[in-house]
């Protein structure tokens, strides 16, 4: 009783695996996206208004964010059905990760 | 029960199957489709709910007769016709506007799923506002949504919005369950059939997006009577053609929504 008679992309497993993340998918692909790259790929409204902008030198770091280091998420839950919110060391926490972005930023890896 | 936190996925653990019925365009009869729905399903021996997520304007108290309550001495949902019903409209006056913003919407149909103790149901029915805003996406990214119903009308400009509201519920990959075309026809005194809307869009957007078409729901001017006088159709005259096209549409609810098994995602392990 849905669109369409493929089976949607989905992921069987997550998990860290040192700097990044390791995606098992429905299909069969196993990919693996670094941390780094989900950060600045954050999809949230402020982050993607800050794309193309200059970077302003005078900005002051938050404590939190000075002390986070290399971007490592803290938390990452499911929503509905269709993304993953994910919670960053630096306290960031409202980029809502779509599925189909979670699958482009990783790179094709094999499967253990 | 703190209200929900937004983003904060809800369980419903007492609650079978939760159906979104929805439309892109106001005005098509969601709160008609979805009040008759859920009748009919009682009517085949489910135990039902009824959610008016419409929070500007609400549509349920008027419906099943009812109105604003007293919230102090009231327990909600609110028992009427053998169905559960929560809306705004049994919290602010029938006359006062709510005027607010989108995350105000958003906190008010979180409480309703959350703070509302529904109980035991097989079905909630979530009548939707129009459009694709802050009550959709609270609802597709905090409710365990089984599917949607989209409701439409046959003409073109119905159309347009509806399939914006069925490229929402992929977006955000709730299943749609299938168009209900509402409006569809009238008969008139002399037998004749005429289609004031056109004829035909229902189907033709349920094959654009190869999902079912639930059916044709005539126009009939006892299902605004029925329906301004405080009891549906379906309940008030069970063997009218409209309310038989309702008891049909629950019987195919009844028949498919089992088979939609959409499991949820899993969890993340940051080890």
């Amino acid at each position: 009783m849905t669109a369409g008679t493929a089976q949607p992309l989905k992921p069987l497993s997550l998990k860290k695996d040192g700097d990044g993340l390791r995606i098992e998918w429905n299909d069969g692909a196993t990919t693996f996206a670094p941390f780094r790259a989900l950060r600045k790929s954050c999809p949230c409204a402020s982050c993607t208004e800050d794309v193309g902008k200059p970077i302003d030198p005078f900005r002051v770091l938050s404590a939190q964010e000075a002390a986070a280091g290399a971007p490592v998420p803290v938390g990452m839950k499911p929503v509905g059905f269709y993304a993953y919110q994910i919670t960053w060391n630096d306290g960031h926490d409202t980029g809502i990760y779509p599925l189909e972005l979670l699958r482009s930023l990783g790179e094709n890896v094999s499967p253990r | 029960m703190p209200p929900p936190m937004p983003g904060q996925k809800l369980e419903l653990p007492g609650v079978k199957y939760i159906i979104a019925v929805a439309s892109g365009k106001g005005g098509v009869g969601k709160s008609t489709v979805a009040a008759n729905l859920a009748l009919a399903l009682h009517m085949h021996g489910q135990r039902v709910g009824l959610m008016d997520a419409d929070i500007y304007g609400p549509s349920v108290p008027m419906m099943f007769g009812l109105g604003l309550v007293d919230q102090t001495k009231t327990p909600f949902p609110i028992e009427k016709f053998g169905l559960s019903l929560m809306s705004m409209g049994f919290l602010v006056d029938p006359n006062q506007a709510i005027i607010w913003r989108g995350p105000k919407v958003a906190q008010a149909v979180g409480s309703f799923l959350g703070q509302i103790n529904w109980g035991e149901l097989d079905f909630l029915i979530i009548d939707l506002p129009p459009g694709t805003g802050d009550a959709q996406l609270t609802l597709s990214q905090a409710a365990p949504l089984t599917g949607a119903l989209i409701v439409t009308q046959p003409a073109e400009v119905s159309l347009i919005d509806a399939r914006k509201g069925v490229r929402m519920f992929e977006e955000v990959r709730v299943p749609i369950l299938g168009i209900i075309e509402n409006m569809s026809y009238l008969i008139a005194t002399d037998g004749s059939k005429h289609t004031p809307f056109g004829s035909g869009g229902g189907k033709k957007l349920a094959n654009e997006i190869g999902v079912p078409f639930l059916g044709e729901i005539p126009i009939d001017q006892m299902v605004s009577t029925c329906g301004d006088s405080g009891e549906p159709i379906v309940r008030k005259y069970p063997d009218h053609p409209v309310s038989k096209a309702y008891t049909e549409l629950a019987a195919t609810m009844l028949r498919e929504v089992p088979k939609l098994a959409v499991g949820g995602l899993p969890a993340v392990d940051l080890g």
